[in-house]
């Protein structure tokens, strides 16, 4: 029972170069966090009272839940819009989804100036606030997503009670997934609401919520293509092209509206759009270079059936959500002018070490769950797959 | 019935007295005097500096310069931005006119700072185990009674502490009897839904280059946190469509997928 799932991947039990770069980013960052907890944010980090939240609430918290779109986005395609080709994808989606909420819970806990008061948001209510509803949204889809992890976990040890009882509620955990997703992923827009006067007219509008939401889709359809294809890739697999062209191609439907949501914001509510200066440099590459060239490149047949068109195509897709989010709450912000914002050391070391670890686990993941074989979810085997 | 400070810049001297009894009844640390590009001291607010004094030396027409004293603190929003932010509601706007902060509450998250539109909340960046801190409007001293340290110790009547409405009606007469020494409006009266600071200024907040310290003028009427709140009163409705859809579309294509696996049987 305690061997692994597969027991052919290249390096097994080797520490390769890669992997070392990933355990050294890891104890940097222990370290760094360390610094971070006893030392306190002012010490550590380059906040301050004008740029109160930096680089952890840009990429951890931001960005992070966006690119982990991909396990909503991937349960709504197969058991809601019932898309049953896209299943190989699901549970990898589902494993980089949770690792990505654990990125965003872990990098929260360190950005927060009480850690120890996370838990404060369930029995201290402001049902007034965003970050509230946001909070609460988060934590009860972490949960959807460990018990979906957990499911997977039984599989491996062949519990079939367990999960005969697990199928049967398995419905409400996708639709309570798909529900909870909408809410945070357009909500971690709607704290922006607030605070139109402090950011550049380009980001500040009334369609935020929508607009985190449309965008939240395509990072996790790009990051579940990229993750797809490096799997394969590390692993030794053939690329799954075919499934995989069919998802660029829903990208790129999903990009094209994103645009078209874009253009009809900035127009509706005429903000000026052919200046340059800086923010006008970022708005550019965002909506140019990461929203409407992969639109554009994808609709070419030719090009989103190679793993090269795939990489760039879903590489830029993903790298303009990133970008997105630091435009809405960083480069797009304006406290005071006086004052300039550019992350410490530790902060950044903090970040990379979360990626590390978010590629470690979902490394194990692969190589300890039944991941990858026979994808199919529990409502799929109920349907026919083999078990 | 709530509480305000009606702020009449033209009679603020300078002393910086305010300053001083904010420090002492709230027993905050002094802090290093600095030199700086003008006589305002400390430079900004801060978890340590409650209120301060913004100094402006602006050319008057004939030349000469003429000195401007600005007091800065909490504005004290009727409502508050701070309050519609906070994830755990450790900001509350008191009937009374106070917005008070709950240090076993807060989570350090920093929306409040992030929301505020006259960038108030500050937090101890020095500290280990943070909190925000900001003018409290002396809630402590008004539930005994008292007025507020400042508008107690200031020594020419700059901050008068009272009734917000009565405070009003004393700011339009005061424009109404001296037209010529106010700039034509109150500051504070309707701005972000109305705050319970209201000042009265010989130049617009524009020339005497308040709004890059804080002092927004693009605020509108609306309350900043109205548009969050209007967002949270949309939550319910959205989660339920959302959740109706769901389950609807996955019973519909099941079905469809069912009828198209038996179609090819019949034929």
């Amino acid at each position: 029972m305690a061997g692994k799932i597969e027991k052919w991947y290249p390096g097994e039990g080797k520490l390769t170069t890669g992997k070392a770069v990933l355990y050294i980013l890891l104890v940097l960052g222990l370290i760094a966090a360390c610094a971070r907890m006893f030392l306190g944010l002012g010490a550590t980090t380059n906040l301050n009272d004008a740029y109160p939240w930096g680089l952890w609430i840009s990429f951890d918290v931001l960005s992070g839940v966006a690119l982990a779109a991909g396990g909503f986005t991937m349960t709504a395609a197969i058991y809601i819009f019932n898309l049953k080709k896209f299943e190989p994808l699901l549970r990898p989606a589902k494993l980089s989804a949770f690792v990505g909420y654990l990125v965003f819970v872990v990098g929260l806990f360190f950005d927060l100036g009480q850690p120890w008061r996370i838990w404060h948001p369930m029995i201290m209510w402001n049902p007034h606030s965003v970050l509230f509803e946001v909070s609460w949204c988060v934590m009860l889809y972490t949960t959807v997503l460990a018990i979906e992890l957990f499911i997977i976990g039984l599989e491996r040890y062949g519990q079939e009670s367990w999960i005969k009882f697990f199928r049967q509620i398995y419905l409400f955990l996708v639709v309570a997934g798909v529900m909870l997703s909408t809410l945070h992923q357009s909500s971690l827009g709607a704290l922006f609401l607030l605070m139109p006067q402090k950011m550049s007219d380009l980001w500040a509008t009334q369609a935020i919520g929508p607009l985190f939401f449309a965008s939240a889709v395509i990072g996790g359809m790009s990051v579940i293509t990229l993750e797809s294809l490096i799997a394969s890739r590390v692993y030794r697999r053939p690329p799954e092209i075919g499934i995989l062209s069919d998802l660029g191609k829903g990208l790129g439907i999903a990009l094209l509206i994103y645009f078209a949501m874009k253009v009809t914001d900035l127009y509706a509510r005429g903000t000026a759009v052919w200046v340059w200066d800086k923010p006008h440099f970022f708005f550019f590459v965002e909506l140019f270079g990461t929203v409407a060239l992969p639109a554009l490149l994808l609709s070419f047949p030719e090009i989103r059936r190679t793993e090269k068109g795939l990489y760039w195509t879903s590489g830029l897709a993903a790298f303009g959500v990133v970008l997105n989010r630091f435009n809405v709450s960083l480069t797009g912000y304006i406290g005071y002018r006086q004052f300039g914002y550019f992350p410490s050391a530790v902060e950044i070391i903090i970040t990379a070490a979360l990626v590390a670890m978010a590629i470690l686990i979902f490394d194990l993941g692969m190589r300890y769950l039944p991941i990858h074989p026979v994808g199919e979810g529990a409502l799929g085997k109920e349907a026919g797959g083999s078990p | 019935m709530s509480k305000a400070i009606l702020i009449d810049t033209t009679k603020c001297i300078g002393c910086r007295a305010c300053q001083v009894a904010c420090k002492s009844w709230n027993d905050l640390k002094g802090g290093e005097a600095t030199f700086s590009e003008t006589w305002s001291n400390p430079r900004f607010l801060s978890s340590n500096q409650y209120t301060r004094i913004v100094f402006r030396e602006i050319p008057r027409s004939d030349g000469r310069l003429e000195w401007h004293f600005i007091s800065r603190r909490c504005m004290h929003c009727l409502d508050p931005a701070c309050v519609s932010a906070c994830p755990v509601a450790a900001l509350v706007k008191l009937p009374s006119g106070p917005v008070v902060y709950d240090d076993e509450r807060c989570i350090g998250c920093r929306y409040c700072m992030m929301a505020c539109p006259f960038q108030i909340p500050k937090f101890q960046w020095e500290s280990a185990v943070p909190l925000v801190r900001k003018c409290t409007f002396c809630a402590d001293r008004q539930a005994m009674g008292l007025a507020p340290a400042c508008s107690t110790t200031c020594p020419t009547g700059t901050l008068l502490f009272g009734e917000r409405a009565e405070l009003l009606t004393e700011a339009h007469r005061r424009l109404g009897l001296e037209p010529k020494k106010y700039y034509p409006q109150v500051y504070g009266e309707k701005m972000a839904g109305g705050t319970s600071k209201l000042y009265l200024t010989p130049l617009s907040f524009e020339e005497l280059g308040l709004t890059q310290v804080g002092f927004r003028t693009d605020l509108g009427d609306a309350p900043q946190g109205l548009r969050g709140r209007e967002w949270m009163s949309k939550v319910p409705l959205v989660a339920v469509a959302v959740g109706g859809l769901a389950v609807g579309l996955y019973y519909f294509n099941q079905r469809r997928a069912a009828i198209e696996a038996e179609e090819p049987k019949e034929d």
